[in-house]
């Protein structure tokens, strides 16, 4: 298996070489360059916008642009901010934890309300099935956004005290910031906890079937020890698969439901980057999101083989 | 009868039935019969006569998302199995009364070493401790004759043939020395040249642990040699009931002749001509 | 379940499905005709409750919010029919391209998606939307851009292996010409796959057309769009609710009219194809 996985961290290296080209180029066939995003509203001489582009290297070819940037990248240097000039990757981390923290909490909550539903409707079939099945084709339906500003309005008309958008950081206050985080990432991880709820509804329907099920019932073994030792952990590899692959679409809502509840995360980062053409700045965002995904993904995989034994990339 | 010990298993007038949804499965109409301990006896008949519901409406095993419509009693060691409650049920399954079943490719459960899934059935039924359990688990591979107890069981399933599947479930089954083991077609989904082996294993482990055994097939050429008694099923009932040596001798119902006429006899000679 | 109840099921659910359906196309062919208002008529009747002169009130400059709720639906559909069209086309070319001949123009291509795939999907289309700039052409082609390696994956799954069934080889060593195996051993199979993803797709699309809207990278003003006006509504919301409450069911509505419709045809198709 250790060489399946160096295999899928090496496919990385050429995946991930062919999003930082699309990602430059794409931002370079803007309608406008950052010269002129800087330059905002103010009328600049074309003399003065091709200074700040000479500037930045601006004025080169687009693939001399990016060997320069690939070069630096090589060496850790991600470049600095166009906007603020200083290192983006000082200015990413501290995001880009916020990010993280943010779409930590929601992958578990969605895992804990997606999981525990859809085994409950395994279990118990009838009135439960159907009333968790209702719900979950419901909540489908409402995009994470809009979630997100219901619950600001419902807070708004009816617990005008309870303040939510005091996002505080976690090393000042880790109380106070998981506390500040619980709605944003509940808005986050509601639709993704209807996926989870359905893969693991299936996947335990799937095993209870089982005939080994069968048999672990006649050897007189107790409910909890079939449930856990026999039907979860054998329904455990699609819930994982699912969950994982949920990440993406995570960390893609995060921008909105930062914006919402403005917590200062990568999201906002990236759309003030992209409207400020702040070049640097999205490229570094780009990769290291792609990064992570498929980072997620050789994880997924690895996590199969370890909880089934049957697996064996060999 | 006077003086005639009670038996193990007293089944009177039971009826049997699976229901999930409308829909039911093959019904058990109304059979009694006794097993002595230490008796072995054998149930046969076509598929959809009933047999294997008979075996799991007195274990109360339902299939997922059926449920078992039933009537009669059943009387084990003095207990109506049929009445009590399912905490007591789940201490008698795999404790007093024993299962092994026809599949043993899907019967194992993947995830699972061997060892830890004899050694669950262990601690379950006699609270020992996880290294009392092992070693049990290790001299119950060695005792259905899997060599190389201690290292194989650490393996998984799918390490593991058909054959010695069998030998493993075999192992778990008697691991607690039930009173009772019900074997149902134990040998069906098996190798022919297997089938013998696992046969003769039952055999060796009723006669040491002095179990009863209860064995279900389809073919009466399984049954030779291994139950003091058969009964014969037909449609949800048993139609006829003997010795094995009456029966093949002598068999009194038309359906008995054409099952035993099924079995392929090397021993006739032209027949196959 | 018997099997008169299945197709009783999924019809129903199809019925219903089909009839949000029709009232969504209504209100893309015909929004204009029947909204009461221009939705960008202003009036000094700003942030008001329902009223006779406007069902579901008004917004923060006093346009009226059902006829904007109906235009702006329109908009917001008909860039999503259209680029969900988009998609399926380019998905179907690409995936039955793909499936048919294999080998190593397969792995190219498919090496290629794996590089869009990389992508969260939302972060994609801002990225794209951000650098062409938000108009509706633009909106049109980022969700095709997006969507269409997902459809090409549908469609070239059932079509490999088609391409080995041994009924086809012996088609094929008798001389049926490729075209006829296409149409008639390939495309029954890809239908289904094909017509709910497509509907789950739509379903997406919405979500993405109204997300990006809602960051303002949807089609510019005038014309409303749900996104935007929930966007906008946040600022008063207190003082109008139905200003969020509206374009929020809307949105909802209309995801729920694609989750619903493929549901419907995952059951239908599934039944049908046994």
């Amino acid at each position: 298996m250790r060489r399946l996985v160096l295999i899928r961290l090496a496919w990385m290296l050429p995946i991930l070489l062919g999003v930082s080209v699309v990602a430059f180029v794409l931002m370079r066939a803007l309608p406008g360059d950052f010269a002129q995003a800087s330059a905002g509203t103010t009328e600049l001489a074309p003399e003065a916008l091709n200074i700040i582009r000479r500037d930045l290297g601006l004025d080169r070819p687009v693939w001399e642009q990016y060997l320069r940037w690939l070069a630096k990248l090589l060496k850790g240097d991600f470049g600095d901010s166009f906007t603020t000039h200083k290192p983006v990757l000082g200015e990413l981390l501290p995001r880009l934890a916020v990010t993280a923290e943010l779409t930590l909490i929601a992958g578990l909550m969605a895992m804990a309300m997606g999981a525990s539903s859809g085994l409950a409707s395994a279990r118990w079939r009838g009135r439960t099935d159907w009333l968790v099945r209702g719900i979950n084709g419901l909540f489908l339906a409402v995009p994470n956004f809009v979630v997100a500003t219901l619950i600001v309005l419902l807070a708004g008309l009816y617990f005008p005290e309870v303040g939510i958008f005091n996002y505080t950081p976690f090393l000042t206050d880790p109380l106070g910031n998981l506390g500040s985080m619980l709605l944003p990432a509940f808005s986050l991880a509601l639709a993704v906890s209807v996926t989870i709820s359905e893969n693991t509804r299936a996947a335990v329907l799937e095993v209870s079937s089982q005939d080994f099920v069968m048999v672990a019932r006649a050897k007189g073994l107790r409910p909890s020890t079939i449930l856990w030792q026999y039907l979860v952990r054998n329904a455990l590899t699609p819930i994982i698969t699912v969950t994982g692959l949920q990440l993406a679409s995570l960390l893609g809502g995060s921008i909105l439901i930062e914006t919402i509840f403005t917590i200062p995360g990568m999201g906002q980062y990236l759309f003030d980057a992209v409207s400020g053409r702040n070049y640097p700045v999205v490229q570094a965002i780009v990769l290291v999101a792609a990064t992570v995904v498929l980072l997620v993904n050789v994880l997924v995989d690895v996590a199969y083989a370890r909880v089934d034994a049957r697996v064996s990339y060999d | 009868m006077m003086g005639a010990p009670v038996a193990l298993l007293q089944v009177r007038g039971l009826t049997a039935q699976f229901n999930r949804g409308d829909a039911a499965s093959q019904v058990v109409k109304g059979i009694s019969f006794d097993i002595g301990a230490g008796e072995s006896v054998g149930f046969v008949g076509e598929s959809g006569c009933g047999k294997s519901v008979t075996a799991r409406a007195l274990m109360r095993l339902a299939p997922e998302g059926s449920s078992l419509a039933w009537g009669g009693t059943v009387l084990f060691k003095g207990q109506d199995l049929l009445q009590v409650n399912e905490r007591v049920m789940q201490d008698i399954r795999g404790r007093r009364i024993a299962m092994v079943f026809q599949d043993p490719m899907s019967s194992l459960n993947p995830v699972l070493t061997v060892g830890a899934q004899i050694e669950d059935v262990v601690r379950r039924h006699t609270g020992a401790s996880a290294s009392r359990a092992r070693k049990r688990a290790v001299e119950l591979l060695d005792l259905v004759g899997i060599r190389d107890a201690a290292r194989r069981a650490d393996d998984y399933p799918h390490q593991f043939s058909g054959g010695m599947r069998q030998r493993v479930l075999i192992a778990i089954a008697v691991s607690c020395q039930p009173d009772l083991l019900i074997a149902d077609e134990p040998t069906t989904a098996l190798d022919v040249t297997v089938q013998a082996q696992i046969l003769r294993l039952l055999m060796r482990l009723r006669r040491e642990l002095g179990m009863a055994l209860m064995l279900i097939t389809h073919d009466f050429g399984v049954i030779a040699g291994m139950v003091d008694r058969v009964h014969v099923m037909l449609d949800g009932r048993i139609v006829e009931t003997g010795s094995v040596d009456a029966l093949f001798a002598n068999p009194q119902q038309a359906y008995t002749q054409a099952l035993l006429a099924a079995v392929p006899r090397l021993d006739v000679a032209g027949k196959l001509a | 379940m018997t099997e008169r109840q299945r197709l009783g099921g999924g019809n129903a659910m199809m019925s219903i499905g089909l009839l949000m359906l029709a009232s969504l196309v209504a209100i893309t062919l015909f929004g204009t005709l029947i909204a009461p208002y221009n939705p960008s008529e202003t009036s000094a009747d700003s942030l008001a409750g329902p009223t006779a002169a406007h069902w579901l009130g008004t917004d923060s400059i006093g346009r009226d919010l059902l006829s904007r709720l109906i235009v702006g639906g329109r908009t917001t559909l008909l860039i999503t029919f259209v680029a969900v069209t988009l998609a399926v086309c380019c998905g179907l070319v690409l995936g039955l391209f793909c499936g048919y001949v294999g080998g190593l123009a397969d792995q190219v291509v498919m090496r290629i998606l794996d590089v869009v795939f990389a992508f969260p999907v939302f972060l994609l289309a801002i990225a794209v939307v951000a650098a062409l700039g938000p108009s509706v052409p633009n909106l049109i082609l980022t969700i095709a851009i997006v969507y269409t390696p997902r459809l090409a994956r549908v469609v070239r799954g059932p079509v490999l292996s088609v391409k080995r069934w041994d009924h086809v080889e012996a088609a094929r060593s008798v001389g049926v010409s490729e075209f006829n195996i296409a149409t008639r051993h390939v495309l029954p199979l890809i239908v289904s796959p094909v017509l709910v993803e497509t509907s789950l797709t739509l379903a997406q699309t919405i979500f993405t057309i109204t997300a990006l809207s809602f960051l303002g990278l949807g089609p510019p003003p005038p014309d409303p769009n749900w996104g935007a006006m929930l966007s906008e509504a946040r600022q008063f919301m207190e003082l109008a609710p139905l200003t969020v409450i509206g374009p929020a069911a809307a949105i909802v509505f209309a995801t729920l009219t694609f989750i619903v419709l493929a549901n419907g045809l995952r059951e239908r198709l599934d039944v049908a194809s046994r």
